[in-house]
């Protein structure tokens, strides 16, 4: 796990993000737990609390449980859950792309354009 | 968020001179690491004197652990009574490991000397651990000198560090160090941080640390929790993550001042421009302005609120 200080994402938000994604991808299986606060704190070389507030928020997202005194276990996937946070992230990309767009002057045909070639540009790709 | 506490002090009071402590209500979360921050002379080491029992001539008192209470003796003539300590301090002595910000061992004393006196001061004391925290610690112990180096010829940053060796090599359940930062070079200080998280991972949620210190940049990431002194009393204090929530770091143009200025603590003025620290729920001024909103880093928190209350002229 990668840990950027001051790049403007708290490393709490840091630290979420990288288990939702490995949580989604299957790398970590429902039902284990996750390195208890301490320890991955100490892995990461960061403060305890920041590794709780991590894992409170992937708490509040449904992704984990706590039980008192064992830590945060991995809850079953609900695939239907994980498809609406997945839409959630692609949407959230979007809107900072038309953000970026706006700043850079480009038309909403520009845009629709850029999107459908680098569409195209990942086809390609797949297919070779 | 439901906390145990493992130190939780009472109206704690002491005045000498001009100076007066007054903290009503002290609490150290139980499971994390919480730094106390202030000026020189905002009472800091006297906190921690209290706390550690090397004063006992207080008002208040300090529960432990949520069972064993000292009471404060009250004024320095109560203390003529030459054993000081009952029953409960004594025992509560073992679970407490206690770093001085100076000159702690007799000057005189060499280091096999310290390791004899530990060993009959605490009866947890580790002789095998100590020896390897040493080695680790790389603590020269020359042994050409008999029964090895002498504590006047050890440089400040290693008689911190063999003050550190000296309560790791004990179990215990709280860490009570006044400065431990100060006297110790940036690798060390980097080391320091990871003894704390290693003491705090093996405690598993029951060992706690409670440090005071300058170097609050070099800290912050081993800090859970924090808080701010000024003058005598706490300023502010909370889990740095939501003291990070509560503030803002705003840098405004020098035209967008008086619009920002009433809501800032701290505020740095110059004429390119000013920056202070805000409370969040004002975070509608500085958007209206357009000026840079950052989440604040402990050490900007503490600076801050610290220039807003000081005496300092400067």
């Amino acid at each position: 796990m990668k840990i950027i200080q001051n790049n403007g994402v708290p490393i709490y938000q840091q630290i979420a993000s990288e288990f939702q994604d490995q949580i989604m991808n299957g790398k970590l299986q429902p039902g284990t737990y996750l390195p208890s606060i301490r320890s991955l704190a100490k892995d990461l070389k960061i403060s305890v609390i920041t590794t709780k507030k991590a894992y409170e928020v992937l708490e509040a997202e449904g992704l984990v449980s706590s039980v008192p005194g064992k830590g945060f276990y991995i809850n079953a996937t609900d695939t239907e859950m994980m498809r609406e946070q997945h839409q959630r992230k692609v949407e959230d990309a979007l809107s900072e792309a038309i953000h970026a767009a706006n700043v850079a002057g480009m038309t909403k045909q520009d845009l629709i354009e850029t999107l459908t070639t680098l569409l195209d540009l990942e086809d390609e790709g797949r297919e070779q | 968020m439901e906390m145990k506490q493992a130190v939780y002090g009472l109206n704690i009071q002491k005045k000498y001179g001009k100076f007066r402590l007054d903290v009503p209500d002290l609490k150290i979360p139980q499971g994390y690491a919480t730094a106390l921050i202030g000026e020189n002379g905002a009472g800091k080491t006297t906190l921690m004197n209290i706390l550690s029992g090397v004063r006992m001539d207080y008002y208040g008192s300090v529960r432990f652990f949520e069972e064993a209470e000292v009471q404060g003796r009250g004024a320095e003539k109560n203390l003529k009574d030459k054993n000081i300590y009952t029953n409960t301090e004594d025992k509560l002595r073992d679970r407490i490991g206690y770093t001085a910000p100076n000159d702690y061992f007799l000057s005189n004393w060499t280091i096999a000397q310290v390791m004899e006196a530990s060993e009959l001061l605490f009866d947890n004391f580790s002789r095998e651990r100590f020896e390897e925290i040493v080695e680790k610690l790389n603590i020269p112990t020359d042994s050409k000198v008999k029964n090895g180096k002498k504590i006047a010829d050890l440089s400040d940053g290693n008689r911190m560090k063999l003050e550190i060796a000296c309560v790791l090599a004990r179990d215990t359940d709280l860490l009570l160090m006044d400065e431990p930062a100060s006297p110790l070079d940036p690798l060390m200080r980097d080391t320091l941080c990871d003894i704390i998280r290693d003491y705090l991972e093996a405690g598993q949620g029951r060992r706690t640390v409670f440090f005071s210190t300058h170097n609050i940049s070099d800290m912050e990431n081993v800090t859970d929790y924090a808080i701010i002194m000024e003058d005598g009393t706490i300023i502010e204090e909370g889990f740095v993550e939501d003291l990070k929530e509560k503030y803002i770091m705003v840098r405004a143009d020098a035209e967008d001042r008086n619009a920002v200025k009433p809501y800032m603590l701290g505020a740095h003025e110059s004429n390119y421009g000013i920056e202070g620290l805000m409370k969040r729920e004002n975070i509608d001024v500085a958007e209206s302005i357009d000026a840079v909103i950052q989440i604040p880093t402990l050490s900007e928190i503490a600076v801050s609120l610290m220039k807003q209350y000081t005496g300092l002229k400067f």
